[in-house]
């Protein structure tokens, strides 16, 4: 706030300032523009009256494997994009690691799974991971229709690689949503993200 | 790279192997695990030592307790026999192991997790006991594979044990085990998501690493640094972003000069458990920190506007009356002589390297002052002088720094400082056409120009004294940016000079009319501090301001030979000051704040923790309005969204407790609450539902966001 004190100086105008676009639940999301595994641009201003979900994937680590082999991953994808949710999957591996899908290796994957998201990009240059702070695969985070970043972190809450945790697990993303829908604020809007290291370039 | 398929069966092969053999190291993936104990037999009524051994290929790694930004940490799960206790596992000191952006804490190399097994005395001797155990992990390199095994190991019951040949694996891995720590004067400090670790080390320190063992308390990628103070060594850590959990206490490991390994050269770990306390803490850490996420500190958009504000200052610098006339002298000069001399050669190369060998000079000269800035103020913190908004002698010292500024614009006296450079002899000198000439006109014009850019100069250094190192670089560069622009264009386009307006009066209106932002400046000041300390010490500031004016004006007619007027400006200039900083030591600025709260607007009350929390009990949605007075977005949300009817009929119908955190003034116990919250300033709304549980609004509110927001009650 200093800084705006002495901005309110330089502009000779008491001007209130925009918030920071953060990846805090609570905060506005921060804003982004995606190219689709097809080629066409995404941006989440576009996206906004709709509830986004964000999805960080990377198709060799053994913790999304867990997630799309037990199906887990889908049906959640299935579940919310009928109900009107934007489902996006974004891959944050630099072009340089040996992890690195091309578009098109990427997409039938995702094809093979069976995924149901609405969008799926690659973020090579991990622009988006690092503005969003995403750390691991999976890591998800849920922005509301006005933009705000409403939920960050893990899928659920057994960190583990084994399928089998799925069907105990309290999945978070399921939790929020359930807890928005019925009008109340989430309430766990950010929990530590478990998964493979993303990899990101350096 | 086998397939994960592949990778399962291979497991599953193994584990049935593994069901057969018993004792024998066993390769699962990348790796070779095995239980062993230290001794070789079970005794009655003691402990046993076992434990589970990981080796790991070259570059792969598995996870300590607590694993960083990713990872998992090993698990082991007992199978044992009736009456056998199994302890916790006592996990070695761990490594940091950096990922690209990214920080885990594990293990390479020969690792042994021990544990220690309580054996009920009454085990017959003579009987093999067997120990059993289902380990799970997962092993990385910059790929990961999650591993497990089912492990036995067979021992016999006697009455006296011998050591095994792995008791020498034990003995140096429970070296590598910490111990709670015995640290001399050891606190914790949190300050805006900086954390101050210190203590007063029995032998020096010269290298400090910190594993946190509990989650979401630091940010694990951020830099470490170690800084030997005077009260001891202090290591500077990053708090987690956003942190999840109420920050009350710092649990971790203490690694001191390479950890127990290096024991003969002074190595240690220790484990701390120490409460945190918010305070003051130097920004060491923070330009290294957070390569992931964004701090909560620097806006994206504010920093943008300052570095535009830098550029048009520095333009608006060129306009300056003692400024324009010589670097127009000097860039006619330059292009008349391009014209006669060097006509047949490239038409503009050699004044385009006249204008580049400018902007250098002012940019230099820019960064240098900056410099010079920084290391003063590095100077002031270390005797712990804090430039803060909150700090009423700042505000003090800020007020009677723009009102001087307002004086000298509108004439009453000038900076003499740099006054005989400024002068026309002075000037041209500085037409000379060699490069080195350029280089120094851009250096000189910064000091040349002082007289009439000190102003906007006193404006930048105030707002860059508030600021991180980086930052206030790079201000001060774009300004030297912003000056240097309009000479370098002309340079490559001469064509333009034609079009430059002549030196005239209008200089020297324009300069006067920038006086006047700077008094408004000075109004904003001190209604700032009138909340701060009230109003007699505002009228004593005042008071202060007239004196100031008067030895302002003597010394303006000293500056014009009128020397007797010196004994004026001589006794005025500190009656001055003393008026000025009175309050600060007065006593006056305690009480009087009370006078004019921010939260004074009916239906608010100030906000406290019990009070908050006794609302929250009763079962009511609670909104805090944390706020200051010198916040502008607080004061514009505050008039244009919460005190708007719809919004106050809003929070009655919703009967929300409406708190206002007031931190005008600085308060320990508001800051910790806007740390709980990862920030570090104001504003910040806060509405706890009847469940206690939270929604932080944006900072820019609108009706429409509050109304939603309790809509959603």
């Amino acid at each position: 706030m200093l800084r705006r004190v002495f901005l309110s100086i330089a502009l000779l105008a008491a001007v209130p300032l925009p918030a920071l676009a953060q990846a805090i639940a609570g905060q506005p999301a921060p804003s982004f523009t995606l190219t689709d595994l097809d080629g066409r641009k995404v941006a989440l201003t576009d996206l906004r009256g709709k509830y986004v979900v964000l999805e960080w994937t990377n198709p060799s680590c053994p913790f999304v494997e867990k997630h799309y082999g037990s199906g887990n991953m889908q049906s959640l994808q299935k579940r919310f994009t009928a109900e009107g949710v934007h489902w996006i999957v974004i891959n944050s591996t630099a072009a340089s690691h040996s992890e690195y899908l091309k578009p098109a290796e990427q997409k039938s994957w995702l094809q093979k799974q069976g995924a149901a998201a609405s969008i799926a990009a690659l973020d090579a240059d991990g622009t988006v991971g690092r503005a969003y702070g995403a750390k691991t695969t999976p890591h998800m985070y849920v922005i509301d229709p006005k933009g705000l970043l409403v939920y960050a972190g893990a899928i659920d809450d057994k960190r583990s690689a084994n399928p089998a945790d799925v069907k105990t697990a309290n999945n978070y993303v399921v939790q929020a949503f359930a807890e928005l829908r019925a009008g109340r604020p989430v309430s766990a809007p950010s929990t530590q993200a478990y998964g493979c290291t993303i990899k990101y370039g350096s | 790279m086998m397939t994960f398929l592949d990778r399962i069966l291979l497991a599953v092969a193994l584990l049935i192997a593994a069901a057969t053999a018993s004792a024998q190291p066993m390769r699962v993936d990348n790796a070779e695990v095995e239980l062993i104990a230290a001794a070789d037999a079970v005794v009655p009524g003691t402990a046993l030592a076992v434990g589970l051994r990981i080796r790991h290929d070259p570059h792969w790694h598995t996870y300590w307790r607590v694993p960083g930004d990713s990872g998992l940490p090993t698990i082991i799960n007992w199978q044992l026999p009736a009456g056998f206790t199994a302890g916790p596992v006592e996990w070695p000191v761990p490594k940091r192991l950096p990922l690209g952006p990214l920080m885990n804490f594990g293990y390479e190399g020969d690792l042994l997790l021990p544990v220690q097994l309580a054996v009920p005395a009454d085990v017959p001797a003579g009987q093999t006991v067997q120990v059993k155990a289902r380990a799970d992990w997962l092993i990385c390199k910059d790929v990961c594979i999650p591993g497990g095994a089912d492990l036995r190991l067979s021992l016999p019951v006697r009455a006296a044990a011998a050591p095994s040949r792995h008791a020498a694996l034990f003995a140096s891995a429970r070296a590598q085990v910490p111990q709670p720590a015995a640290l001399d004067g050891a606190s914790a400090t949190i300050e805006a998501g900086r954390i101050r670790v210190a203590f007063r080390p029995a032998s020096p320190v010269q290298r400090l690493e910190f594993f946190p063992l509990e989650e979401g308390r630091i940010e694990p990628a951020a830099a470490q640094t170690l800084r030997t103070e005077a009260d001891g060594a202090s290591l500077y850590l990053t708090a987690a972003a956003p942190s999840a959990v109420e920050f009350t206490r710092l649990k971790g490991v203490l690694v001191a000069n390479g950890g127990p390994a290096a024991g003969d050269k002074g190595g240690w770990a220790g484990v701390i458990d120490l409460p945190v306390v918010t305070g003051v803490v130097a920004q060491v850490a923070q330009a290294a920190a957070a390569p992931v996420a964004g701090d909560g500190g620097a806006t994206a958009m504010t920093l943008w506007l300052a570095l535009v504000g830098a550029f048009i200052g520095g333009l608006f610098l060129n306009l300056m009356p003692c400024v324009f006339p010589v670097l127009s002298l000097k860039l006619v000069s330059l292009t008349q002589h391009q014209r006669a001399e060097d006509a047949a050669q490239l038409p503009h190369a050699s004044l385009r390297a006249h204008g580049g060998a400018f902007a250098a000079g002012v940019l230099l000269c820019f960064v240098l002052l900056a410099a010079l800035l920084i290391g003063l103020r590095g100077a002031g913190e270390q005797l712990g002088w804090g430039f803060q908004l909150q700090t009423p002698w700042v505000i003090a010292a800020l007020t009677l720094l723009f009102f001087l500024i307002g004086l000298n614009l509108l004439g009453a006296f000038e900076f003499s400082f740099g006054g005989a450079l400024a002068s026309s002899s002075a000037a041209q000198r500085l037409q000379g056409d060699r490069l080195s000439g350029s280089f120094a006109t851009g250096l000189l014009a910064v000091v040349v120009a002082a007289p009439c850019t000190a102003p906007f100069m006193g404006a930048a250094l105030g707002y860059a004294v508030t600021q991180p190192a980086p930052l206030a670089l790079t201000v001060f560069a774009i300004l030297g940016v912003g000056m240097a622009a309009p000479y370098v264009a002309l340079t490559w386009m001469p064509a333009l000079l034609k079009q430059l307006p002549r030196p005239g009066v209008w200089m020297l209106r324009f300069k006067q009319v920038m006086a006047f932002p700077m008094f408004a400046t000075c109004v904003w000041l001190l209604w700032v501090l009138a909340q701060q300390v009230g109003i007699d010490a505002v009228a004593l500031v005042l008071g202060g301001l007239v004196l100031a004016a008067l030895a302002a004006w003597a010394f303006g007619l000293v500056q014009t030979g009128a020397r007797r007027w010196r004994w004026v400006a001589l006794a005025a200039a500190p009656l001055a000051l003393y008026a000025v900083f009175a309050m600060t030591w007065s006593g006056a600025a305690s009480s009087a704040g009370d006078l004019a709260k921010v939260g004074e607007a009916a239906g608010w009350q100030q906000w406290s923790r019990p009070a908050q929390e006794a609302t929250l009990a009763s079962g009511k949605p609670v909104f805090i309005d944390f706020t200051a007075a010198w916040c502008v977005t607080c004061q514009a949300n505050k008039r244009l969204v919460l005190g708007r009817d719809s919004v106050r009929d809003a929070f009655a119908r919703y009967e929300v407790t409406l708190l206002r955190a007031d931190w005008t003034n600085r308060d320990d116990e508001i800051t910790r609450e806007l740390a709980r919250f990862n920030r570090n300033g104001v504003p910040l709304y806060v509405l706890y539902d009847r469940s206690g549980a939270t929604h932080v609004l944006p900072e820019l509110l609108t009706e429409r966001i509050v109304l939603d927001a309790l809509g959603r009650l």
